[in-house]
């Protein structure tokens, strides 16, 4: 035996583990996603369950495309992406600023810890009711909601990254003549930087996941509705594939998100090693 | 050659007003200095007092504790001394700049975002460069540390010995008045090290750089040093200032006269020194 991540594997056939394991990534899982559907729908040919409760795979793919044919599906899901963007923007601005009153001062920096400690384990539809209150039926209270749900992950771990910057780069910095500006612009946020990283990560897991949530609840907002709002819609009049064409949407969404995600990474903090990947 | 002891004492004179020369370029003058601890304030330096001619090498070497890098972080402008002045080129030394470079231990002291090229071109862009100059410059400066082929690697693909030749490229570059080095061969293996001091020994010679070096290796010392700082005590104190320029190699009879001397004079601290990577 070799090395040890070897070890696991040769427990199996030796053929067939190397077949799998040397074909591609993209054709391995595109094969595995292929498997699925199928037994999906064998499923549904075999069982022929209530078209009321359960949709094909062909019905969904077609409800899909009507779906972006029509123009409903690509409205709800511009609109909740907006929504989402404009959340987490103003979630990332307000995270910056208690940052940077963290950074500054002690006091700061217990309020963050303190604020975080509390509002960071509260799901983000918890404050929906209050925002509802506050704001009515409206954006407003969706952008609440998400900004609240973002704020926390973003100040908590900018402001670790901040914190715990190797303090022999900030002395190079300073031994090389840097100013006080460029010691933050060309030190401390390239070196935060995989923490910032991880908090933007954090933050849109947590207001993607309000958001649908949100929009379940209460349906429209702004003039359009979100996905969650096409969802919920497309039960109501019990168009079941619709349902389903909403859910893989979200997926779909959320796999090019992470994927945006990956290569971001890839192409800063692990490829200056400072995130193994 | 020097056999006697006392022709290597040059000079130790901790009463009076420490020995004026004009040349001077680092004159450390009755330095003290400590930090506050949770118990209050602990003297480190007691009392200081050396000078550095332009185009030396000098090595200041103690035992672990004895603030020998709390005053190269003063001469570097980190901190501030409680007593007495250090001046380069006649300037106090009040804030850190890149006219006292300095190479630290530590192998992640360059920044990983940029490549091996841009690690050393930087600093000088800082210092006011224009991108070209910066760039040529630091090839040159690359190819001194035998580092060209590695210029559009980043460090974290480095080892460890690599990654001190480009601070010391990046520290060069910069041309400064004193080029000013906190142990920072102390985290290599045996072999990397000695091949590091005697390229360094090289280039300096070829630059004519001033030096001031801390370490706690007595081989070290001998290798780089043209003379000596024995830092002891607690707190501590400058024990005796040694010219070390005529000690031979390594195998000579009067290296390992000064080896035992300077070891002596250390262990009279009562704290035997690790003496990893000699030569």
């Amino acid at each position: 035996m070799a090395t040890r991540s070897v070890a696991v594997s040769t427990r199996r056939p030796r053929e067939a583990r190397l077949r799998w394991g040397r074909l591609p990534a993209w054709l391995r899982f595109s094969l595995l996603l292929a498997a699925l559907i199928a037994l999906w729908q064998a499923y549904v040919s075999i069982e022929q369950p209530d078209e009321l409760l359960f949709a094909s795979p062909l019905a969904v793919a077609e409800a899909f495309v009507d779906g972006w044919r029509d123009g409903t599906l690509a409205r709800a899901t511009w609109t909740t992406v907006q929504v989402l963007a404009l959340g987490i923007g103003i979630g990332a601005l307000i995270a910056v600023v208690l940052t940077v009153f963290a950074t500054l001062t002690k006091i700061g920096e217990d309020m963050l810890s303190l604020l975080t400690a509390i509002l960071n384990p509260l799901p983000g539809v918890a404050v929906l009711p209050l925002a509802l209150l506050w704001f009515g039926l409206n954006t407003n209270a969706l952008l609440f909601v998400i900004a609240n749900a973002t704020i926390w992950p973003i100040a908590i771990n900018v402001s670790t990254g901040f914190r715990t910057v190797n303090p022999t780069l900030v002395a190079v910095g300073r031994n090389i003549g840097l100013s006080s500006r460029r010691l933050v612009t060309d030190v401390l946020v390239p070196a935060g930087l995989p923490h910032a990283i991880s908090g933007l990560k954090t933050a849109w897991a947590f207001g993607w996941r309000t958001v649908i949530a949100a929009e379940l609840v209460f349906g429209v907002s702004g003039a359009d509705g979100g996905l969650g709002f096409f969802i919920n819609n497309a039960k109501l009049y019990l168009q079941i594939p619709q349902v389903f064409a909403g859910l893989v949407m979200i997926a779909i969404l959320g796999v090019v998100f992470e994927t945006l995600f990956g290569v971001l990474e890839r192409r800063t903090i692990v490829r200056w090693g400072m995130k193994t990947s | 050659m020097p056999t006697s002891r006392s022709r290597l004492l040059v000079s130790q004179d901790r009463s009076g007003p420490p020995p004026c020369s004009d040349r001077a370029l680092l004159r450390v003058d009755r330095v003290q200095l400590g930090y506050w601890t949770p118990r209050g304030f602990t003297l480190a330096v007691g009392e200081a007092s050396f000078e550095v001619d332009a185009r030396e090498r000098i090595i200041v070497i103690g035992p672990s504790g004895c603030g020998k890098s709390t005053l190269l972080k003063a001469i570097a402008g980190f901190i501030a001394p409680v007593g007495g002045t250090i001046t380069v080129a006649g300037r106090e030394t009040l804030a850190p700049g890149p006219d006292r470079a300095v190479v630290f231990q530590e192998f992640d002291q360059l920044f990983p975002w940029r490549t091996v090229l841009d690690n050393v071109a930087y600093p000088l862009r800082v210092n006011g460069a224009g991108r070209r100059a910066a760039t040529t410059s630091a090839r040159s400066f690359l190819d001194l540390t035998g580092l060209a082929h590695a210029a559009d690697r980043y460090p974290h693909q480095l080892s460890g010995g690599m990654k001190q030749r480009v601070a010391i490229a990046r520290t060069l570059a910069l041309e400064p008045l004193i080029l000013l080095m906190d142990e920072p061969f102390g985290s290599l293996d045996a072999i990397t090290r000695a091949r590091l001091q005697r390229e360094l020994r090289s280039i300096l010679e070829r630059t004519q750089t001033t030096l001031l070096f801390v370490t706690h290796s007595i081989d070290e010392a001998l290798v780089l040093g043209d003379r000596v700082v024995v830092l002891g005590g607690t707190p501590s104190s400058v024990l005796e200032i040694t010219d070390v320029r005529d000690v031979g190699p390594p195998d000579s009879p009067d290296y390992a006269e000064m080896r035992i001397h300077l070891r002596e004079l250390l262990a009279i601290e009562g704290r035997e020194e690790d003496e990893g990577g000699h030569p």
